[in-house]
């Protein structure tokens, strides 16, 4: 009998340093990237609640950065383009955050505009600039363009996806189906044009559809959420992330969480 | 015997054939990684660290960088883009190293085993290879197009097709107008390849080392995998199709035809994403079949055309019966546009980034100049010839590649000539105790050359009296062209004076402000020697007839000497 | 078939000879051997021949017996007259060829070790007398086996930040930088140089550098770095346990005897 206990004890002591050996790697691992569950069950959600709010931006609101145009004038340079970093509208609101459920395990299927991701390239720029892909879909890319662009997802050590194809004009729709489908949930990625060094984007691979991008006037909904206590976290890529100290919330059957965030320029970044 | 010889013989081939199976298994995996660790710690880590990940303490310096092995990603590759490289092609990149960068050949160095015993070692820093459950897929090089002249024709269309020029420039000097602005995934500035110098090409320079290079992409650089831009049409279809695109005001048969061949494309990519979907039935396969066919036919004659940019192989450097050898002419010398610049053969100075003193240059972008000389009785002209992928002139704040720099020459040569070989020279960099006398030209004044005079890198001055040289200047389409003109004698001390026959010490330092080179950071020459080929004398039509009657009477003598003595 | 005369035999011996050294080994075998190293393997050849053939009388004159021939003989005309035509005329061209050939530069006489300075300094600091001078971690090879070991890893550490360019990942003088070198960086995979020197003479080699060799060195054409300006004593003496460590060469140490 004391010997089982004491093996129990041991194997208890084992899994323990175990998890807090998981933890210092995922620690290491990245904290300017998104935080997700281990696994993700889909099943229908009746009587959800509904998380809203609004990201703000508190700080000095630089000036907005014109990008410099240097080739394809004509295509690119129509419309002034400016950096699309930190993007902050009248109320200091921010736009391009993901707000989104850390630790959710089981709720909604992703719908079907979800499943039809598309990245477009249009005057020589990237529609939208933070995307959401889902793991195991195929990204579409489009070509808006009378110029040659090259898509170029960058690398990871996860899903050693770094894809990297030209599209000509000639080629308005360009289905990544062989490359461009992660396996595993990451990111987000830097996306890039080489060929109009300016063009910028990001694509977070994610497995479960809690996953919101701000708008123009930074605002945010998650929507079906089983009732429950869920960790709430955001992406900025200038701001950062909240990954050392989530909002908790807690959900209500039918009911409505209001959120607000408010980021500053991380010091360090 | 006979039999028995053959059978020996097929017994010993058979045996080379086993052998790197008997090889392959002989040793389990696990002592193949132990083996390597110890290989990798003592000749690899000090690059590519001893996680590899790529931040040994060598590595700081260096670019390209050395390869991070954890992250899975290889810019050489015989397998399509996206995928790992087979084991042979980590094997071959150890064993050849990586010309243009640091990675030096291993095959002097490590046996075979023990490269085999690094690609199994390097291969475990990246969960990746454990994971994948199929060879990853290998570029076949069925279908290659022999390199003729109507290929490399064929192959110049393309490549304005393919957008190659947008960073490899319209002649291919890695000039292109998105050239700026390239990094790669970890940030570092990349420069596309000068295609007129394939020496420094990373992954080799043979045709099909090019071909793999399209079809698979670089991992990690911009340089993407290409896609056919008229995808499901012919190379005809192709030609006509530019040809319209590129046509200002079309008519309305070639308005609709235009279209046609438009409708024709987008309904092949329609088909090429079906394909590459895991989709499409059996006649879309087949018209994929055949598409890709033309595709990887294309690359071929691409291949062939950037092959063809390339002296067959590097030039030799100006030493010895190389040196540069200025031409005697007696009219005027000729322009830097004229056309007699094209009957003299180039001599080829190698460079080398100047790390001896800081701030230290220790990646260059200019790899060599090359010079021409005419020179007549009273002057010398020279023609200096380099690439650079970017033309600077002023000092600017660069968002992408931070400070630049102006762009700038100096040709230097000692102010009094040694006497003999083992009287002393200069320092070479710029002199010392001994001092140099150079000309120095600098972009933002496309025609002036300007007089110094240095006793070292950092003790230069102008010289008070600047003499007449004349000075004109071109930068196109990546490279530079300098000439300049000078008396060949001139009434300043601390001129170089020069004489028709006398070896006369030559160096350079070059700047590619693009690079950050300015001041000391620079990439250089060591000493060579230059001289006005002396016209060739007068003897040469003298004393050869000379012998030959004197042969010819010594053979008449002979003959008379043993008639003589026969009759006697 | 007519038995071929003593002449043509010894003609086909010389000719056989001349295309063995300048095709097969200097080119199959090895590379291209220099045409006075050929002139003078082929006058070897030269003298042999004449001695075999003047060891007798009757082989001397049977040697002789064709070109007599040729000289004299009146069936002989058409024979006499080419070769008439075609001395004078090889003469004329080996003449033109010779007067007319270009002028090579003038080599740098180099001493490729030269004579080092009585006393080892770093900067301004003497270290001892050449002779005297060791290398302070030497002694720790016995004493000492961990500390000698990571006295080699900083040397190693210290190669491969600032040697390597030149000098090689595998110190075979064969770094990327080394293309563009005259004179090329050392070899210290060469059994000549580690085994020949002490390391007080390497030291005083890389703490000068290039610029501080005598005359005889060339000291104007050598692109090593004044390394004194760079690195400290321990990284300089580590560096040079780091060359001999990796190499299996050991320096030269006095008392052994030279």
């Amino acid at each position: 009998m004391k010997t089982k206990m004491f093996a129990c004890l041991a194997l208890l002591a084992a899994c323990g340093f175990s998890l807090i050996v998981l933890a210092d790697n995922h620690e290491e691992e990245d904290m300017n990237k998104l935080v997700f569950p281990e696994a993700y069950k889909v099943e229908a959600v009746a009587n959800g609640g509904k998380i809203s709010g609004v990201v703000k931006f508190d700080g000095e609101v630089p000036e907005k950065k014109k990008l410099a145009i240097n080739k394809d004038q004509a295509v690119c340079d129509a419309v002034a383009k400016f950096d699309e970093s930190l993007v902050v509208g009248d109320g200091n609101v921010l736009k391009n955050t993901i707000v989104y459920l850390m630790d959710i395990t089981k709720g909604k299927d992703f719908d079907a505009e979800a499943k039809k991701p598309e990245l477009d390239q249009k005057e020589c720029r990237f529609d939208p600039h933070v995307q959401i892909v889902p793991v195991g879909i195929v990204l579409t890319v489009l070509n808006s363009d009378k110029a040659t662009h090259n898509v170029h997802i960058f690398g990871t050590k996860k899903n050693n996806t770094s894809v990297n194809k030209q599209q000509p004009k000639t080629r308005k729709k360009m289905r990544l189906s062989r490359e461009g489908v992660a396996k595993k949930a990451e990111g987000p990625i830097e996306v890039k044009c080489d060929i109009h060094g300016w063009m910028k984007a990001w694509i977070a691979y994610v497995p479960h559809p809690y996953f919101a991008v701000t708008n123009e006037k930074g605002e945010f909904t998650l929507e079906d959420v089983p009732p429950g206590t869920y960790k709430l976290g955001y992406w900025h890529e200038v701001c950062g992330t909240n990954n050392k100290a989530p909002v908790t919330v807690k959900v209500e059957a039918g009911g409505e969480v209001k959120q607000e965030f408010t980021l500053k320029v991380e010091e360090t970044k | 015997m006979r039999i028995r010889n053959f059978t020996l013989l097929l017994l010993i081939l058979g045996l080379f054939f086993i052998l790197p199976f008997v090889h392959a298994q002989g040793a389990t995996e696990a002592q193949n990684i132990a083996e390597g660790k110890k290989v990798y710690d003592n000749s690899c880590a000090h690059c590519h660290g001893i996680e590899g990940r790529g931040d040994g303490s060598a590595a700081e310096n260096l670019l390209p960088q050395p390869r991070d092995f954890t992250r899975g990603l290889y810019k050489i590759r015989s397998t399509e883009s996206g995928q790992l490289p087979t084991d042979q092609d980590l094997f071959d990149i150890i064993t050849e190293g990586m010309p243009g960068s640091s990675m030096p050949e291993w095959e002097t160095a490590l046996d075979a085993d023990e490269r085999w015993q690094v690609v199994a070692y390097i291969k475990t820093f990246y969960e990746g290879f454990k994971e994948s459950e199929t060879l990853p897929k290998e570029i076949s090089l069925k279908g290659k197009i022999p390199y003729s002249k109507e290929s490399i024709e064929i192959g110049k269309e393309l490549y304005t097709q393919f957008a190659c020029y947008e960073c490899h420039g319209d002649e291919g000097r890695g000039d292109g107008t998105s050239a700026p602005t390239l990094t790669d995934e970890w940030d570092y500035k990349s420069w596309p390849a000068n295609l007129h110098q394939n020496w420094n090409y990373r992954g080799g320079n043979d045709i099909d080392d090019i071909y793999k290079r399209f079809v698979g992409g670089i991992a990690g650089s911009a340089m993407p995998m290409f896609e056919d831009p008229a995808f499901g049409l012919s190379i005809e279809e192709a030609q006509r199709y530019t040809q319209l695109d590129n046509k200002g005001e079309m008519t309305d048969a070639e308005e609709e035809e235009y279209t046609q061949l438009e409708d024709k494309m987008a309904n092949a990519f329609d088909i090429l994403d079906l394909i590459n979907a895991g989709e499409g039935d059996e006649e879309q396969k087949k018209f994929y079949e055949e598409s890709m066919k033309t595709f990887y036919e294309k690359s071929w004659h691409l291949a062939n055309y950037v092959k063809s940019l390339s002296p067959e192989k590097r030039p030799e450097a100006a030493i010895g019966k190389n040196s540069l050898r200025s031409q005697y002419v007696e009219d005027e010398l000729p322009p830097m546009d004229d056309a007699v610049w094209d009957t003299l053969e180039e001599s080829y100075f190698p460079l080398v980034g100047q790390v001896i003193i800081e701030p230290r240059q220790f990646n260059p972008t200019i790899d060599s100049v090359s010079v021409k000389s005419f020179y007549n009785d009273t002057e010398v002209a020279f023609l200096f010839i380099w690439d650079d992928r970017t033309h600077n002139t002023a000092e600017e704040e660069n968002e992408d590649i931070g400070k630049t720099y102006e762009d700038a020459i100096a040709i230097q040569f000692p102010v009094k000539i040694p006497k003999g070989p083992t009287s002393p020279k200069p320092y070479f960099l710029w002199g010392g105790k001994l001092a140099v006398y150079l000309w120095q030209w600098q972009a933002s004044a496309p025609e002036k050359t300007t007089e110094l005079t240095a006793k070292g890198i950092n003790n230069a001055t102008e010289q008070e009296f600047q003499g007449d040289i004349e000075t004109e200047s071109a930068y196109s389409k990546g490279q530079y062209k300098l000439w300049v003109k000078r008396a060949l004698e001139t009434d300043d001390k601390k001129d170089l004076q020069l004489k028709p026959g006398v070896f006369v010490p030559i160096a350079f330092s070059l700047w590619d402000g693009a690079n950050g080179d300015v001041g000391t950071k620079r990439v250089i020459s060591s000493w060579y020697s230059f001289v006005l080929e002396p016209v060739p004398s007068v003897k040469r039509f003298i004393y050869p007839p000379i012998v030959a009657l004197l042969s010819l009477g010594l053979l008449i003598g002979l003959r008379g000497f043993m008639q003589r003595r026969n009759t006697e | 078939m007519k038995k071929p005369s003593l002449f043509t035999i010894c003609f086909a011996i010389f000719i056989v000879c001349w295309v063995f050294l300048r095709f097969f080994v200097g080119g199959v075998i090895s590379k291209p051997i220099p045409n006075s190293v050929i002139a003078m393997y082929m006058a070897l050849v030269f003298i042999a021949i004449l001695v075999h053939i003047s060891v007798e009388d009757t082989r001397f004159r049977e040697f002789l017996r064709p070109i007599h021939e040729t000289l004299v003989d009146e069936n002989r005309q058409t024979r006499r007259l080419v070769f008439a035509v075609l001395i004078p005329l090889l003469m004329l061209g080996f003449t033109y060829t010779n007067i007319a050939k270009k002028a090579n530069p003038p080599g740098d006489p180099r001493t490729v070790h030269p004579t080092p300075p009585d006393n080892l300094t770093y900067k301004d600091i003497v270290l001892g007398t050449m002779d005297e001078a060791e290398n302070p971690h030497r002694h720790l090879e016995k004493d000492d086996p961990e500390a000698y070991k990571s006295h080699v890893e900083n040397g190693r550490t210290v190669y491969y930040q600032n040697c390597f360019y030149c000098h090689g990942d595998h110190l075979d003088g064969k770094g990327h930088f080394a293309d563009a070198l005259n004179p090329l960086p050392a070899n210290f995979q060469d059994p000549g140089v580690l085994p020949n020197f002490s390391e007080s003479f390497f030291f005083w080699r890389i703490s000068k550098g290039g610029p501080g060799m005598p005359a005889a060195g060339t000291p104007w054409n050598s692109a090593m770095p004044i390394w004194e300006n760079y690195l400290t004593q321990d990284e300089i003496w580590d560096v040079i346990l780091f060359l001999s460590d990796y190499t299996g060469y050991k320096p030269r140490t006095f008392g052994e005897g030279h």
